[in-house]
Protein backbone atom coordinates (compact mmCIF):
# COMPACT_ATOMS: atom_id res chain seq x y z
CA UNK A 1 0.00 0.00 0.00
CA UNK A 2 1.58 3.17 -0.89
CA UNK A 3 1.25 6.40 0.87
CA UNK A 4 -0.74 7.93 -1.46
CA UNK A 5 -3.96 5.28 -0.61
CA UNK A 6 -3.71 5.94 2.77
CA UNK A 7 -5.76 8.39 4.56
CA UNK A 8 -3.40 9.24 7.33
CA UNK A 9 0.28 7.89 7.51
CA UNK A 10 3.31 8.15 9.96
CA UNK A 11 6.58 7.18 8.74
CA UNK A 12 9.41 6.30 11.22
CA UNK A 13 7.50 8.19 13.95
CA UNK A 14 10.01 9.01 17.24
CA UNK A 15 9.18 10.37 20.26
CA UNK A 16 11.69 10.26 23.36
CA UNK A 17 10.69 11.65 26.73
CA UNK A 18 14.22 10.72 28.60
CA UNK A 19 14.91 6.86 29.09
CA UNK A 20 11.09 6.37 27.96
CA UNK A 21 10.78 5.88 23.99
CA UNK A 22 6.71 5.60 23.43
CA UNK A 23 7.32 6.03 19.75
CA UNK A 24 10.16 4.31 18.21
CA UNK A 25 10.08 4.67 14.08
CA UNK A 26 6.46 3.83 13.82
CA UNK A 27 5.42 3.33 10.50
CA UNK A 28 1.07 2.82 10.14
CA UNK A 29 -1.16 3.78 7.43
CA UNK A 30 -4.95 3.66 7.57
CA UNK A 31 -6.87 3.56 4.95
CA UNK A 32 -10.39 5.11 3.85
CA UNK A 33 -13.34 3.51 6.10
CA UNK A 34 -11.16 1.30 7.82
CA UNK A 35 -11.96 0.25 11.11
CA UNK A 36 -8.84 -0.22 13.52
CA UNK A 37 -7.89 -1.20 16.90
CA UNK A 38 -4.51 -0.53 19.04
CA UNK A 39 -3.99 -2.66 21.75
CA UNK A 40 -0.74 -2.40 23.83
CA UNK A 41 0.31 -3.17 27.48
CA UNK A 42 0.52 0.06 29.45
CA UNK A 43 2.95 2.51 29.14
CA UNK A 44 3.66 1.00 24.95
CA UNK A 45 3.10 4.15 23.76
CA UNK A 46 -1.02 3.69 22.49
CA UNK A 47 -1.49 7.49 23.56
CA UNK A 48 1.78 8.75 22.69
CA UNK A 49 0.82 7.77 18.91
CA UNK A 50 -2.27 9.51 18.81
CA UNK A 51 -1.33 12.98 20.70
CA UNK A 52 1.72 12.39 17.95
CA UNK A 53 -1.26 12.17 15.20
CA UNK A 54 -3.33 14.98 16.64
CA UNK A 55 -0.14 17.88 16.68
CA UNK A 56 -0.67 17.69 21.12
CA UNK A 57 3.15 16.38 20.92
CA UNK A 58 5.73 17.14 18.01
CA UNK A 59 8.04 13.90 17.28
CA UNK A 60 11.55 14.19 17.38
CA UNK A 61 11.95 13.03 13.86
CA UNK A 62 9.40 11.26 11.88
CA UNK A 63 6.21 12.51 9.15
CA UNK A 64 2.75 12.60 9.86
CA UNK A 65 1.02 12.35 6.08
CA UNK A 66 -3.02 12.85 5.87
CA UNK A 67 -5.05 12.91 2.81
CA UNK A 68 -1.42 12.81 1.03
CA UNK A 69 0.22 16.29 2.57
CA UNK A 70 2.23 16.22 5.40
CA UNK A 71 0.78 17.57 8.89
CA UNK A 72 3.36 16.74 11.41
CA UNK A 73 3.77 20.71 11.70
CA UNK A 74 1.00 21.73 11.59
CA UNK A 75 -1.32 22.87 15.42
CA UNK A 76 -3.77 20.66 16.47
CA UNK A 77 -6.27 23.17 15.65
CA UNK A 78 -5.58 23.01 12.07
CA UNK A 79 -5.72 19.21 11.67
CA UNK A 80 -8.80 19.34 13.88
CA UNK A 81 -10.38 21.21 11.10
CA UNK A 82 -8.63 19.05 8.07
CA UNK A 83 -11.04 16.27 9.41
CA UNK A 84 -8.96 14.20 12.45
CA UNK A 85 -10.89 14.19 15.73
CA UNK A 86 -9.79 12.21 18.70
CA UNK A 87 -11.47 11.23 22.29
CA UNK A 88 -9.43 10.76 25.52
CA UNK A 89 -8.80 8.44 28.10
CA UNK A 90 -10.40 10.44 30.79
CA UNK A 91 -13.69 11.33 29.35
CA UNK A 92 -12.90 15.36 28.08
CA UNK A 93 -16.40 17.22 27.74
CA UNK A 94 -16.90 20.61 29.03
CA UNK A 95 -18.13 20.20 32.75
CA UNK A 96 -19.84 23.50 33.25
CA UNK A 97 -21.81 23.53 30.21
CA UNK A 98 -25.08 21.71 30.16
CA UNK A 99 -25.01 18.95 27.60
CA UNK A 100 -27.21 20.20 24.28
CA UNK A 101 -24.90 23.44 24.79
CA UNK A 102 -21.58 20.56 24.69
CA UNK A 103 -23.28 19.32 21.57
CA UNK A 104 -23.90 22.75 20.32
CA UNK A 105 -20.56 23.95 20.61
CA UNK A 106 -19.53 21.04 18.56
CA UNK A 107 -22.17 21.27 15.95
CA UNK A 108 -21.37 25.32 15.78
CA UNK A 109 -17.64 24.25 14.63
CA UNK A 110 -19.01 21.97 11.94
CA UNK A 111 -21.57 24.23 10.29
CA UNK A 112 -19.05 26.65 10.32
CA UNK A 113 -17.14 23.98 7.64
CA UNK A 114 -14.65 23.57 10.95
CA UNK A 115 -13.38 26.96 11.07
CA UNK A 116 -16.03 29.28 13.61
CA UNK A 117 -14.96 32.94 13.12
CA UNK A 118 -15.16 35.18 15.92
CA UNK A 119 -17.47 37.43 14.74
CA UNK A 120 -20.01 34.60 13.24
CA UNK A 121 -20.21 32.87 17.48
CA UNK A 122 -20.47 36.54 18.67
CA UNK A 123 -23.50 37.12 16.34
CA UNK A 124 -24.97 33.74 16.34
CA UNK A 125 -27.56 33.57 19.39
CA UNK A 126 -27.66 30.45 21.03
CA UNK A 127 -31.30 29.80 21.51
CA UNK A 128 -32.13 30.02 18.20
CA UNK A 129 -29.15 28.30 16.21
CA UNK A 130 -30.55 24.93 14.01
CA UNK A 131 -32.81 24.05 17.64
CA UNK A 132 -34.35 21.46 15.71
CA UNK A 133 -30.95 19.74 14.64
CA UNK A 134 -29.66 20.12 17.58
CA UNK A 135 -32.69 18.89 19.44
CA UNK A 136 -32.73 15.41 17.10
CA UNK A 137 -29.36 14.76 17.33
CA UNK A 138 -29.56 15.14 21.40
CA UNK A 139 -32.48 12.95 21.08
CA UNK A 140 -31.11 10.56 18.58
CA UNK A 141 -27.57 10.32 20.79
CA UNK A 142 -29.82 9.12 23.57
CA UNK A 143 -29.44 12.31 25.44
CA UNK A 144 -33.40 13.50 25.79
CA UNK A 145 -33.32 12.66 29.61
CA UNK A 146 -30.24 14.80 30.37
CA UNK A 147 -30.72 17.72 28.20
CA UNK A 148 -30.25 20.38 30.40
CA UNK A 149 -28.07 18.48 33.32
CA UNK A 150 -24.66 20.42 33.22
CA UNK A 151 -22.69 17.95 31.71
CA UNK A 152 -20.45 17.66 34.88
CA UNK A 153 -22.80 16.06 36.70
CA UNK A 154 -23.15 12.96 33.74
CA UNK A 155 -21.83 9.46 34.80
CA UNK A 156 -18.62 8.26 33.29
CA UNK A 157 -20.99 6.36 30.56
CA UNK A 158 -22.99 8.81 29.30
CA UNK A 159 -19.92 11.75 29.59
CA UNK A 160 -18.33 9.04 27.13
CA UNK A 161 -20.72 9.09 24.97
CA UNK A 162 -21.42 13.17 24.82
CA UNK A 163 -17.48 12.91 23.92
CA UNK A 164 -17.96 10.81 21.48
CA UNK A 165 -20.98 12.34 20.04
CA UNK A 166 -19.64 15.95 19.95
CA UNK A 167 -16.72 14.25 17.84
CA UNK A 168 -19.02 12.07 15.40
CA UNK A 169 -21.11 15.51 14.63
CA UNK A 170 -18.08 17.40 13.02
CA UNK A 171 -18.24 14.09 10.27
CA UNK A 172 -14.43 13.35 10.81
CA UNK A 173 -12.52 11.73 8.21
CA UNK A 174 -10.58 10.16 10.96
CA UNK A 175 -11.88 9.28 14.64
CA UNK A 176 -9.07 8.70 16.80
CA UNK A 177 -10.86 7.04 20.46
CA UNK A 178 -8.52 6.43 23.12
CA UNK A 179 -9.89 3.62 25.40
CA UNK A 180 -13.61 4.67 24.77
CA UNK A 181 -15.19 1.47 26.73
CA UNK A 182 -12.73 2.06 30.18
CA UNK A 183 -14.60 2.07 33.20
CA UNK A 184 -18.19 1.05 31.46
CA UNK A 185 -20.51 -1.56 32.31
CA UNK A 186 -20.93 -3.94 29.60
CA UNK A 187 -24.25 -2.40 28.59
CA UNK A 188 -22.75 1.03 28.27
CA UNK A 189 -20.02 -0.44 26.39
CA UNK A 190 -22.55 -1.93 23.98
CA UNK A 191 -24.74 1.67 23.52
CA UNK A 192 -21.48 2.59 22.79
CA UNK A 193 -20.34 -0.01 20.22
CA UNK A 194 -23.84 0.52 18.70
CA UNK A 195 -23.20 4.04 18.40
CA UNK A 196 -20.02 3.65 16.20
CA UNK A 197 -22.03 0.71 14.15
CA UNK A 198 -24.66 2.93 12.91
CA UNK A 199 -23.43 6.37 13.13
CA UNK A 200 -19.94 6.13 12.29
CA UNK A 201 -19.11 2.43 9.87
CA UNK A 202 -18.41 3.19 6.23
CA UNK A 203 -18.10 7.28 7.03
CA UNK A 204 -14.75 7.60 8.47
CA UNK A 205 -11.95 5.80 9.18
CA UNK A 206 -11.74 4.95 12.76
CA UNK A 207 -9.10 3.84 15.17
CA UNK A 208 -9.30 2.72 18.06
CA UNK A 209 -7.22 2.03 21.63
CA UNK A 210 -8.65 -0.56 23.98
CA UNK A 211 -8.15 -3.15 26.63
CA UNK A 212 -11.27 -5.11 26.62
CA UNK A 213 -10.01 -6.55 23.21
CA UNK A 214 -13.18 -9.00 23.27
CA UNK A 215 -15.48 -5.84 22.37
CA UNK A 216 -12.67 -5.52 19.26
CA UNK A 217 -13.85 -8.29 17.55
CA UNK A 218 -16.54 -7.60 15.76
CA UNK A 219 -15.56 -4.03 15.80
CA UNK A 220 -12.74 -3.87 13.34
CA UNK A 221 -10.76 -5.07 10.12
CA UNK A 222 -7.26 -4.70 11.68
CA UNK A 223 -5.06 -5.03 14.77
CA UNK A 224 -1.87 -3.90 15.36
CA UNK A 225 -0.02 -4.91 19.21
CA UNK A 226 1.69 -2.03 19.81
CA UNK A 227 4.99 -2.74 22.41
CA UNK A 228 7.52 -0.12 23.57
CA UNK A 229 6.86 2.35 21.22
CA UNK A 230 7.32 -0.27 18.39
CA UNK A 231 4.28 -1.78 16.24
CA UNK A 232 5.20 -5.61 17.07
CA UNK A 233 1.88 -7.08 14.95
CA UNK A 234 -0.38 -5.61 12.68
CA UNK A 235 -3.26 -7.80 10.37
CA UNK A 236 -6.14 -9.08 11.14
CA UNK A 237 -8.19 -9.88 14.70
CA UNK A 238 -6.70 -13.21 14.73
CA UNK A 239 -3.92 -12.33 13.26
CA UNK A 240 -3.09 -9.90 15.43
CA UNK A 241 -3.94 -12.17 18.47
CA UNK A 242 -1.87 -15.34 17.29
CA UNK A 243 2.00 -13.55 15.58
CA UNK A 244 3.91 -14.86 17.84
CA UNK A 245 6.08 -10.97 18.57
CA UNK A 246 2.71 -10.31 19.95
CA UNK A 247 2.23 -13.40 21.96
CA UNK A 248 5.67 -13.23 23.09
CA UNK A 249 5.95 -9.40 23.82
CA UNK A 250 2.19 -8.71 24.84
CA UNK A 251 0.89 -12.03 26.71
CA UNK A 252 4.14 -12.75 27.96
CA UNK A 253 4.17 -16.37 26.34
CA UNK A 254 7.24 -17.66 25.59
CA UNK A 255 6.99 -20.47 23.13
CA UNK A 256 9.78 -22.68 22.63
CA UNK B 1 -47.44 38.69 29.30
CA UNK B 2 -46.20 39.67 25.97
CA UNK B 3 -43.00 38.05 24.99
CA UNK B 4 -40.79 41.45 25.56
CA UNK B 5 -41.60 41.79 28.88
CA UNK B 6 -40.58 38.15 30.06
CA UNK B 7 -37.42 38.46 28.02
CA UNK B 8 -36.59 42.03 29.72
CA UNK B 9 -38.62 42.19 32.37
CA UNK B 10 -36.12 41.58 34.98
CA UNK B 11 -33.82 44.29 33.82
CA UNK B 12 -37.04 46.74 34.12
CA UNK B 13 -37.21 45.76 37.78
CA UNK B 14 -33.46 45.40 38.57
CA UNK B 15 -32.79 48.83 37.25
CA UNK B 16 -35.54 50.58 38.01
CA UNK B 17 -34.76 49.91 41.79
CA UNK B 18 -31.48 51.72 41.08
CA UNK B 19 -33.43 54.57 39.42
CA UNK B 20 -35.33 54.21 42.76
CA UNK B 21 -32.86 54.01 45.44
CA UNK B 22 -31.47 57.29 43.86
CA UNK B 23 -34.55 59.56 45.60
CA UNK B 24 -33.69 57.61 48.20
CA UNK B 25 -29.96 58.07 48.69
CA UNK B 26 -27.57 60.40 48.39
CA UNK B 27 -26.56 61.54 44.36
CA UNK B 28 -22.53 61.35 44.85
CA UNK B 29 -23.43 57.59 46.62
CA UNK B 30 -25.47 56.39 43.70
CA UNK B 31 -22.86 57.71 40.82
CA UNK B 32 -20.68 55.91 42.53
CA UNK B 33 -22.21 53.21 42.76
CA UNK B 34 -23.49 52.14 39.11
CA UNK B 35 -20.20 53.85 37.67
CA UNK B 36 -18.58 51.12 39.95
CA UNK B 37 -21.26 48.71 39.17
CA UNK B 38 -20.07 48.95 35.58
CA UNK B 39 -16.57 48.39 36.53
CA UNK B 40 -17.39 45.13 38.29
CA UNK B 41 -19.74 43.65 35.42
CA UNK B 42 -16.84 43.86 33.17
CA UNK B 43 -14.44 41.91 35.55
CA UNK B 44 -17.59 39.39 36.97
CA UNK B 45 -17.09 38.59 32.93
CA UNK B 46 -13.77 37.58 33.29
CA UNK B 47 -13.51 35.85 36.45
CA UNK B 48 -17.07 34.43 35.91
CA UNK B 49 -17.04 33.17 32.30
CA UNK B 50 -13.47 32.79 31.22
CA UNK B 51 -11.72 32.01 34.32
CA UNK B 52 -8.99 34.75 34.45
CA UNK B 53 -8.46 36.18 37.59
CA UNK B 54 -6.69 39.59 36.97
CA UNK B 55 -4.77 41.32 40.41
CA UNK B 56 -4.59 44.55 38.07
CA UNK B 57 -7.71 45.67 37.08
CA UNK B 58 -7.17 49.24 38.28
CA UNK B 59 -4.87 49.92 35.39
CA UNK B 60 -7.46 49.40 32.74
CA UNK B 61 -9.92 51.58 34.91
CA UNK B 62 -7.18 54.22 34.80
CA UNK B 63 -6.32 54.41 31.20
CA UNK B 64 -9.90 55.16 30.86
CA UNK B 65 -10.25 58.06 32.84
CA UNK B 66 -6.43 59.36 31.71
CA UNK B 67 -7.87 59.02 28.28
CA UNK B 68 -10.85 60.84 28.96
CA UNK B 69 -8.92 63.19 31.25
CA UNK B 70 -5.93 64.14 29.53
CA UNK B 71 -8.28 64.56 26.27
CA UNK B 72 -10.54 67.46 28.43
CA UNK B 73 -7.54 68.84 30.16
CA UNK B 74 -5.94 69.12 26.92
CA UNK B 75 -7.04 69.27 23.60
CA UNK B 76 -10.99 69.21 23.44
CA UNK B 77 -13.84 70.49 26.06
CA UNK B 78 -16.61 68.27 25.02
CA UNK B 79 -16.95 65.63 27.72
CA UNK B 80 -18.78 63.11 25.36
CA UNK B 81 -15.63 63.44 23.25
CA UNK B 82 -13.53 62.99 25.93
CA UNK B 83 -15.77 59.61 27.28
CA UNK B 84 -15.37 58.48 23.45
CA UNK B 85 -11.92 59.08 23.63
CA UNK B 86 -11.22 57.29 27.01
CA UNK B 87 -13.44 54.23 25.75
CA UNK B 88 -11.09 54.36 22.31
CA UNK B 89 -7.93 54.32 24.47
CA UNK B 90 -9.21 51.36 26.12
CA UNK B 91 -9.66 49.39 23.24
CA UNK B 92 -6.33 50.24 21.95
CA UNK B 93 -4.60 49.15 25.33
CA UNK B 94 -6.09 46.00 25.94
CA UNK B 95 -5.62 45.20 22.08
CA UNK B 96 -1.99 45.51 22.95
CA UNK B 97 -1.83 44.07 26.23
CA UNK B 98 -4.01 41.45 25.55
CA UNK B 99 -2.01 40.14 23.02
CA UNK B 100 0.61 39.76 25.29
CA UNK B 101 -0.49 38.48 28.62
CA UNK B 102 -3.46 36.22 27.36
CA UNK B 103 -0.15 34.34 26.40
CA UNK B 104 -0.04 33.13 30.16
CA UNK B 105 -2.43 31.50 32.45
CA UNK B 106 -3.79 31.01 35.21
CA UNK B 107 -1.84 32.74 38.55
CA UNK B 108 1.11 34.09 36.54
CA UNK B 109 -1.85 35.90 34.30
CA UNK B 110 -3.25 37.63 37.58
CA UNK B 111 0.31 38.62 38.86
CA UNK B 112 1.08 39.83 35.34
CA UNK B 113 -1.35 41.93 35.87
CA UNK B 114 -0.41 43.45 38.95
CA UNK B 115 2.70 44.06 37.54
CA UNK B 116 1.12 46.20 34.87
CA UNK B 117 -0.69 47.79 37.25
CA UNK B 118 2.31 49.03 39.32
CA UNK B 119 4.07 50.06 35.94
CA UNK B 120 1.29 51.48 34.65
CA UNK B 121 1.02 53.77 38.16
CA UNK B 122 4.94 54.89 38.08
CA UNK B 123 4.30 55.72 34.26
CA UNK B 124 1.22 58.02 35.19
CA UNK B 125 3.02 59.43 38.66
CA UNK B 126 6.45 59.74 37.71
CA UNK B 127 7.52 58.87 34.11
CA UNK B 128 5.16 61.40 32.12
CA UNK B 129 4.82 63.96 34.47
CA UNK B 130 4.67 66.68 32.01
CA UNK B 131 1.42 65.36 30.50
CA UNK B 132 -0.24 64.26 33.63
CA UNK B 133 1.23 66.51 36.44
CA UNK B 134 2.03 63.21 38.41
CA UNK B 135 0.43 63.12 42.04
CA UNK B 136 -1.29 66.78 41.71
CA UNK B 137 -3.52 65.31 38.69
CA UNK B 138 -5.37 66.71 36.05
CA UNK B 139 -8.10 69.14 36.80
CA UNK B 140 -10.80 70.11 34.32
CA UNK B 141 -14.24 70.07 35.45
CA UNK B 142 -14.29 74.05 34.87
CA UNK B 143 -13.16 73.19 31.39
CA UNK B 144 -15.83 70.65 30.50
CA UNK B 145 -18.22 72.68 27.96
CA UNK B 146 -22.05 72.31 28.35
CA UNK B 147 -23.73 70.34 26.07
CA UNK B 148 -27.14 70.32 24.99
CA UNK B 149 -29.03 67.06 25.49
CA UNK B 150 -27.51 65.45 28.97
CA UNK B 151 -25.58 68.19 30.34
CA UNK B 152 -23.27 66.24 31.96
CA UNK B 153 -21.40 69.38 34.12
CA UNK B 154 -24.54 68.50 36.13
CA UNK B 155 -23.95 65.23 38.54
CA UNK B 156 -27.75 64.49 38.68
CA UNK B 157 -27.09 63.97 34.24
CA UNK B 158 -24.04 61.66 34.79
CA UNK B 159 -26.05 59.05 36.82
CA UNK B 160 -28.54 59.08 34.13
CA UNK B 161 -25.84 58.53 31.52
CA UNK B 162 -24.34 56.31 34.07
CA UNK B 163 -27.15 54.30 34.39
CA UNK B 164 -28.35 54.14 30.71
CA UNK B 165 -24.48 53.34 30.14
CA UNK B 166 -25.36 50.21 32.90
CA UNK B 167 -28.37 48.74 31.01
CA UNK B 168 -26.18 48.54 27.67
CA UNK B 169 -23.22 46.54 29.49
CA UNK B 170 -25.95 44.52 30.73
CA UNK B 171 -27.69 43.59 27.58
CA UNK B 172 -24.54 43.16 26.06
CA UNK B 173 -23.91 40.92 29.12
CA UNK B 174 -27.22 39.00 28.61
CA UNK B 175 -26.61 39.03 24.95
CA UNK B 176 -22.78 36.94 25.31
CA UNK B 177 -24.70 34.94 27.14
CA UNK B 178 -27.71 34.10 24.91
CA UNK B 179 -24.58 33.62 21.78
CA UNK B 180 -22.30 30.74 20.58
CA UNK B 181 -19.34 32.80 22.11
CA UNK B 182 -20.99 32.99 25.11
CA UNK B 183 -20.79 28.94 25.58
CA UNK B 184 -17.62 29.06 24.11
CA UNK B 185 -16.03 31.08 26.69
CA UNK B 186 -17.54 29.12 29.01
CA UNK B 187 -15.76 26.61 27.46
CA UNK B 188 -12.54 28.10 27.34
CA UNK B 189 -13.05 28.06 31.37
CA UNK B 190 -14.31 24.59 32.01
CA UNK B 191 -11.48 22.77 29.03
CA UNK B 192 -9.53 25.02 26.73
CA UNK B 193 -7.84 22.37 25.25
CA UNK B 194 -10.85 20.23 24.18
CA UNK B 195 -12.47 23.28 22.88
CA UNK B 196 -8.93 23.77 20.60
CA UNK B 197 -9.41 20.18 19.79
CA UNK B 198 -12.87 20.81 18.56
CA UNK B 199 -11.11 23.35 16.13
CA UNK B 200 -11.90 26.97 17.81
CA UNK B 201 -9.41 29.30 17.85
CA UNK B 202 -9.30 30.14 22.10
CA UNK B 203 -6.85 32.57 21.84
CA UNK B 204 -9.28 34.86 20.00
CA UNK B 205 -12.02 33.41 22.03
CA UNK B 206 -10.19 34.58 25.28
CA UNK B 207 -8.51 38.18 23.53
CA UNK B 208 -12.39 39.71 22.65
CA UNK B 209 -13.09 38.87 26.03
CA UNK B 210 -10.70 40.39 27.20
CA UNK B 211 -11.02 43.35 25.07
CA UNK B 212 -14.62 44.02 25.70
CA UNK B 213 -14.30 43.04 29.35
CA UNK B 214 -11.79 45.89 29.67
CA UNK B 215 -13.00 48.47 27.46
CA UNK B 216 -16.00 48.44 29.58
CA UNK B 217 -13.79 49.24 32.55
CA UNK B 218 -12.07 51.73 30.91
CA UNK B 219 -15.82 53.25 29.99
CA UNK B 220 -16.30 53.42 34.15
CA UNK B 221 -13.19 54.85 34.23
CA UNK B 222 -14.02 57.40 31.80
CA UNK B 223 -17.42 57.96 33.47
CA UNK B 224 -15.21 58.68 36.95
CA UNK B 225 -12.87 61.09 34.97
CA UNK B 226 -15.79 63.20 34.07
CA UNK B 227 -17.70 62.63 37.63
CA UNK B 228 -14.60 64.17 39.04
CA UNK B 229 -13.55 66.53 37.44
CA UNK B 230 -10.16 65.09 37.59
CA UNK B 231 -7.81 62.50 37.47
CA UNK B 232 -5.00 61.07 39.45
CA UNK B 233 -2.60 58.10 39.81
CA UNK B 234 -4.31 57.53 42.89
CA UNK B 235 -7.01 55.71 41.38
CA UNK B 236 -4.18 52.95 40.17
CA UNK B 237 -2.89 52.43 43.02
CA UNK B 238 -2.00 48.38 44.19
CA UNK B 239 -3.78 48.45 46.96
CA UNK B 240 -7.24 49.55 44.94
CA UNK B 241 -6.68 46.23 42.90
CA UNK B 242 -9.04 43.95 45.10
CA UNK B 243 -11.94 46.32 45.60
CA UNK B 244 -13.74 45.12 41.97
CA UNK B 245 -12.80 41.60 43.06
CA UNK B 246 -14.34 41.68 46.53
CA UNK B 247 -17.43 43.77 44.85
CA UNK B 248 -17.68 40.45 41.75
CA UNK B 249 -16.89 37.85 44.33
CA UNK B 250 -19.21 39.37 46.93
CA UNK B 251 -22.59 39.22 44.43
CA UNK B 252 -21.30 36.48 42.76
CA UNK B 253 -18.88 36.44 39.41
CA UNK B 254 -20.37 35.02 36.57
CA UNK B 255 -23.80 36.15 36.85
CA UNK B 256 -26.23 38.54 35.57
CA UNK B 257 -27.12 40.79 39.09
CA UNK B 258 -24.21 39.38 41.37
CA UNK B 259 -21.73 42.17 40.27
CA UNK B 260 -24.82 45.19 40.31
CA UNK B 261 -25.29 43.92 43.79
CA UNK B 262 -21.66 43.58 44.82
CA UNK B 263 -20.79 46.84 43.68
CA UNK B 264 -23.98 48.71 45.79
CA UNK B 265 -23.12 46.80 48.72
CA UNK B 266 -19.07 47.13 48.43
CA UNK B 267 -19.78 50.98 47.89
CA UNK B 268 -22.30 51.38 50.89
CA UNK B 269 -19.66 49.73 52.87
CA UNK B 270 -17.21 52.28 51.64
CA UNK B 271 -19.63 55.55 51.88
CA UNK B 272 -21.85 54.65 54.61
CA UNK B 273 -20.23 52.49 57.20
CA UNK B 274 -16.82 54.62 57.00
CA UNK B 275 -18.37 57.51 58.06
CA UNK B 276 -19.14 55.60 61.19
CA UNK B 277 -16.52 52.93 61.76
CA UNK B 278 -12.69 53.49 60.68
CA UNK B 279 -11.99 49.82 59.80
CA UNK B 280 -14.71 49.52 57.64
CA UNK B 281 -12.90 46.91 55.87
CA UNK B 282 -13.03 44.98 58.59
CA UNK B 283 -16.74 44.42 57.75
CA UNK B 284 -15.75 43.68 54.09
CA UNK B 285 -13.46 40.65 55.27
CA UNK B 286 -15.67 39.16 57.61
CA UNK B 287 -18.48 39.33 55.08
CA UNK B 288 -16.33 37.70 51.85
CA UNK B 289 -14.93 35.10 54.47
CA UNK B 290 -18.66 34.10 55.05
CA UNK B 291 -20.11 34.52 51.48
CA UNK B 292 -17.36 32.76 50.10
CA UNK B 293 -18.38 29.69 52.53
CA UNK B 294 -21.68 29.74 50.96
CA UNK B 295 -20.71 29.28 47.11
CA UNK B 296 -18.78 30.69 44.79
CA UNK B 297 -21.89 32.70 43.28
CA UNK B 298 -22.00 34.55 46.32
CA UNK B 299 -24.64 36.43 47.57
CA UNK B 300 -26.95 35.78 44.42
CA UNK B 301 -26.87 31.60 45.78
CA UNK B 302 -28.46 32.91 48.60
CA UNK B 303 -31.14 35.79 46.75
CA UNK B 304 -31.95 33.64 43.74
CA UNK B 305 -34.57 31.21 45.26
CA UNK B 306 -35.89 33.96 47.01
CA UNK B 307 -36.15 36.65 43.33
CA UNK B 308 -37.35 33.36 41.51
CA UNK B 309 -39.84 32.32 43.75
CA UNK B 310 -41.20 36.35 43.93
CA UNK B 311 -41.12 36.79 40.17
CA UNK B 312 -42.80 33.56 39.43
CA UNK B 313 -45.95 34.84 41.89
CA UNK B 314 -45.53 37.73 39.05
CA UNK B 315 -45.17 36.50 36.44
CA UNK B 316 -47.00 33.35 36.37
CA UNK B 317 -50.91 32.40 36.99
CA UNK B 318 -50.86 30.20 40.35
CA UNK B 319 -51.31 26.76 40.29
CA UNK B 320 -54.24 25.36 40.98
CA UNK B 321 -53.40 21.37 42.12
CA UNK B 322 -56.10 19.43 42.63
CA UNK B 323 -55.94 16.47 45.26
CA UNK B 324 -57.74 13.57 43.69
Amino acid sequence: MSSEEALLGVENLTKRFGAVCPANGVNYKLRENQVAGIIGPNGAGKTTFFNLVTGLCIPDSGNVFFQGGDITRLSPQKRVQLGIRRTFQLASVFDNLCVVDNIRVAYYQKQRAGRPSLGGMFLTELVGVHSETIDELTEGMGFANVAHTEAGGLSLGNKRKLELAMAIIAEPKVLLLDEPFAGLSEMEISQIVEMLKNRCAGKMSILIIEHKITWLKDLVDRLSVLVNGELVADGTYQEALESPQARKSYWKLIEE
Amino acid sequence: MPRWLKRYGDILLVFGAVGLLRLALPVPFVIHAVIFAIYTMAFSFLIGRLGLVSFGQPVYLSIGAYGTGIYLARFGTNPYAGLFVGVVVGILFSLLIGSLLLRLTGDYFALANLALCAVGFFFFQKALVSVTNGDTGLWYLARMSSTPILNLRQPNNVFVLALILAVLVWLLMKYIDSSVYGAACLAVKGNETKLQLLGYDTFGVKWLAFVLANATAALAGALYAIYFGFVSPASMELVRAPEVIVAALLGGAGTLYGPLLGAFLYIAMQDLVSTHVLYWELFVGIMVVLIMMGDEKGITTWLKPIFRSGWQLVSRRPKITRTP
